[in-house]
């Protein structure tokens, strides 16, 4: 499958499709399931400081077209993270690439964790979530320019491995966050993380999400995480991973088509852990029957002229 | 436990059983050949169809066959048991399966099960299993209303067990709750899967008893393989566990049980 390959911040993705964070644990749940090693990559559930006890119950809901869900940050911590999760992934994948995702309640917390994983094995780089809306505190950085600089920052000082950083849709306008990242020295973007909702159990006149809220995802929000990859591509030269939504190989091309140079999948994969590499090689019938030769010929490629 | 394998399943016939309750059969060999009573399967509808709905459901494996079917008991409630319910012989459905810790016993124990409606599945299977292990099994069922009643024949055939019926508004086998025909002081282990208020009476009146219990339980799911941390019950120490890997079934020592 010629064409699909992308070369990304000094390594080769094999193919455009990662597994998106919280939605494959940490590999090896899917490891009889998926074809792991065949993707471009996966992206840990995120890892904090402490391990995180998480939210009560019910923590995910259907809605239409997708879900809900308030799990909490729920995670095993560093040390289990470092000592029983990375260990499998280091061994067991060698072509797919393992991005970190890492969370914090402050930017010390963002630097232990990139401090204390830099020297393992294992992994590409880290993809720094301040966007998450399911704990107390989660979105202050993802929401504030000049927090979210400080931090890109800081993380960026504490490693030289890659810093991807996903933002949040919560914003009036993603551009000015794009922007901020790139310029503390944020090696990519990730667009998008879960957009806040709510659920209500009319009969019961009660939330039905223990957390009262969550963050809604699936094909639902496929439209907004396109026009929001759109909007961050325009305004940074990073490359993009894009998110939200994608189900099918023409959902990928949509945020690729937007800007993004690789994308993921997350909560199509409850549905149908296949999915994955069925839009791997969807992308790649798509190039040959257009006469594409290389998917990094479409990135940005959308053409507006003429529309407005 | 083996691992658990995603596979297109042909319906092979979908049957009314009582109001509301649906027996349906899907050809499922690598899930009938390695799943073990109190297990379950995942049935998604497929990302194409946007009318349907999108998560998947989870069904505790009804029963399996030597020819590679399995059963299972579905009671109809919202839109997914809706549609599980109007499937036809010939249709398609996506299982993920066999998941989850099933129920333990020991040979040449006595297993009380203790169902409450649709919570009949797991024990359907568990029984047939336990009695060619050397255990002894009663099966005691209940159903809020007569017309909700799975036929006890049918139970009788597919288990070799005939279960004790109860019926709340007293139309069918006997009046009240399954929970008062349960034997105090006995040496059996209790089994128990039904609606929350029930599976809470069972633990109380086995702790008072002392006697062990293992209860299967139902908590919203994303996933069912452990990666989503959706389907979290509360664990007696505190800590929230999940319900897809570390259970469906847990004994009662390993619960938490809030008033
Ligand atoms: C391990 C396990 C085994 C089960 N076995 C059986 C069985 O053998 N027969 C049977 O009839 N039912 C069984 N259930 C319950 C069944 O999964 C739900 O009735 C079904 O998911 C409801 O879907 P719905 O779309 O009809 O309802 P809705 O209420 O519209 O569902 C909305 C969402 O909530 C979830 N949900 C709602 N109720 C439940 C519930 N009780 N448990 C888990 N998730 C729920 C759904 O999966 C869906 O994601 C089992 C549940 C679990 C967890
Ligand atoms: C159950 C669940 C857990 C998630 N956990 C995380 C997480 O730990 N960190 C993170 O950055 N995003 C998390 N996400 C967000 C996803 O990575 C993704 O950004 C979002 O779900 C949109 O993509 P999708 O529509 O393909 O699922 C989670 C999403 C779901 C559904
Ligand atoms: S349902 Fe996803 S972890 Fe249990």
């Amino acid at each position: 499958m010629a064409g699909l390959t992308q070369q990304l911040w000094g390594v080769e993705f094999q193919s455009p499709v990662l597994l998106a964070s919280g939605t494959c644990g940490y590999g090896q749940e899917y490891a009889g399931l998926i074809p792991l090693d065949e993707l471009g990559g996966i992206v840990t559930k995120a890892v904090s400081v402490e391990p995180r006890p998480g939210n009560p119950p019910h923590r995910v809901a259907e809605t239409p077209g997708g879900m809900i869900n308030a799990i909490g940050l729920q995670n095993v911590g560093l040390e289990r993270f470092r000592e029983e999760k990375l260990p499998w992934l280091a061994e067991n994948l060698d072509r797919s690439h393992v991005l970190v995702n890492v969370v914090g309640h402050t930017a010390d917390d963002f630097a232990t964790v990139v401090a204390d994983l830099d020297d393992a094995e294992g992994f590409l780089g880290y993809e720094i979530n301040v966007s998450c809306p399911n704990v107390k505190g989660g979105t202050l950085f993802g929401t504030d320019p000049e927090a979210l600089g400080e931090l890109v920052r800081r993380v960026r000082g504490s490693t030289d491995r890659p810093v991807i950083v996903k933002l949040t849709p919560n914003v009036p306008d993603i551009a000015v966050y794009a922007r901020v990242c790139e310029d503390a020295g944020a090696d990519g973007l990730s667009t998008i993380n879960t957009f806040p909702g709510m659920l209500i159990d009319v009969d019961a006149r009660r939330p039905v999400i223990g957390n009262l809220s969550g963050g809604v995802s699936g094909p639902a929000i496929l439209p907004m995480g396109v026009y929001l990859t759109w909007q961050a591509a325009r305004a940074v030269e990073i490359p993009i991973i894009g998110i939200g939504g994608i189900r099918t190989a023409r959902d990928a091309l949509q945020y690729v088509l937007a800007g993004a140079s690789l994308v993921q999948v997350g909560t199509a994969l409850f549905v149908d852990p296949d999915v994955a590499i069925n839009v791997h090689r969807e992308i790649s019938t798509y190039l040959d029957q257009q006469g594409v030769a290389r998917l990094a010929d479409l990135v940005g490629a959308l053409e507006t002229s003429g529309h407005v | 436990m083996s691992a658990p394998c995603r596979l297109p399943a042909r319906v092979l016939s979908n049957e009314r059983a009582a109001s509301d309750t649906y027996w349906l059969e899907l050809d499922a060999p690598p899930i009938a050949e390695t799943a073990v009573p109190g297990q379950f399967v995942m049935i998604g509808f497929g990302l194409q169809d946007l009318d349907a709905p999108f998560l998947p459901r989870p069904f505790s494996i009804g029963w399996r066959g030597e020819d590679g079917r399995i059963g299972l008991l579905v009671r109809r409630f919202g839109p997914g048991t809706h549609r599980l319910a109007a499937l036809r012989a010939g249709e398609e459905v996506l299982l993920l399966g066999p998941l989850g810790r099933g129920f333990e016993w020991e040979t040449g124990r006595a297993l009380v099960c203790v169902a409450g409606g649709v919570g009949l599945a797991p024990f359907l299977f568990l029984a047939p299993e336990a009695i060619r292990n050397g255990a002894s099994v009663s099966i005691l069922y209940g159903e809020r209303t007569g017309d909700r009643v799975f036929d006890p024949r049918l139970v009788e055939q597919l288990t070799g067990v005939r279960p004790d019926l109860y019926t709340e508004d007293g139309s069918i086998g006997r009046a009240g709750r399954v929970i008062d025909g349960i034997e105090r002081g006995t040496e059996s282990c209790l089994f128990g899967c039904g609606p929350t208020p029930m599976l809470k009476a069972l633990e109380r009146l086995a702790r008072e008893a002392e006697l062990s219990l293992q209860v299967s339980v139902e908590e919203h799911m994303g996933c069912g393989i452990g990666t989503c941390q959706g389907c979290v019950v509360r664990s007696s120490t505190g800590d929230w566990i999940k319900s897809c890997t570390e259970g469906p079934v847990f004994r009662r020592e390993e619960l938490a049980w809030p008033d």
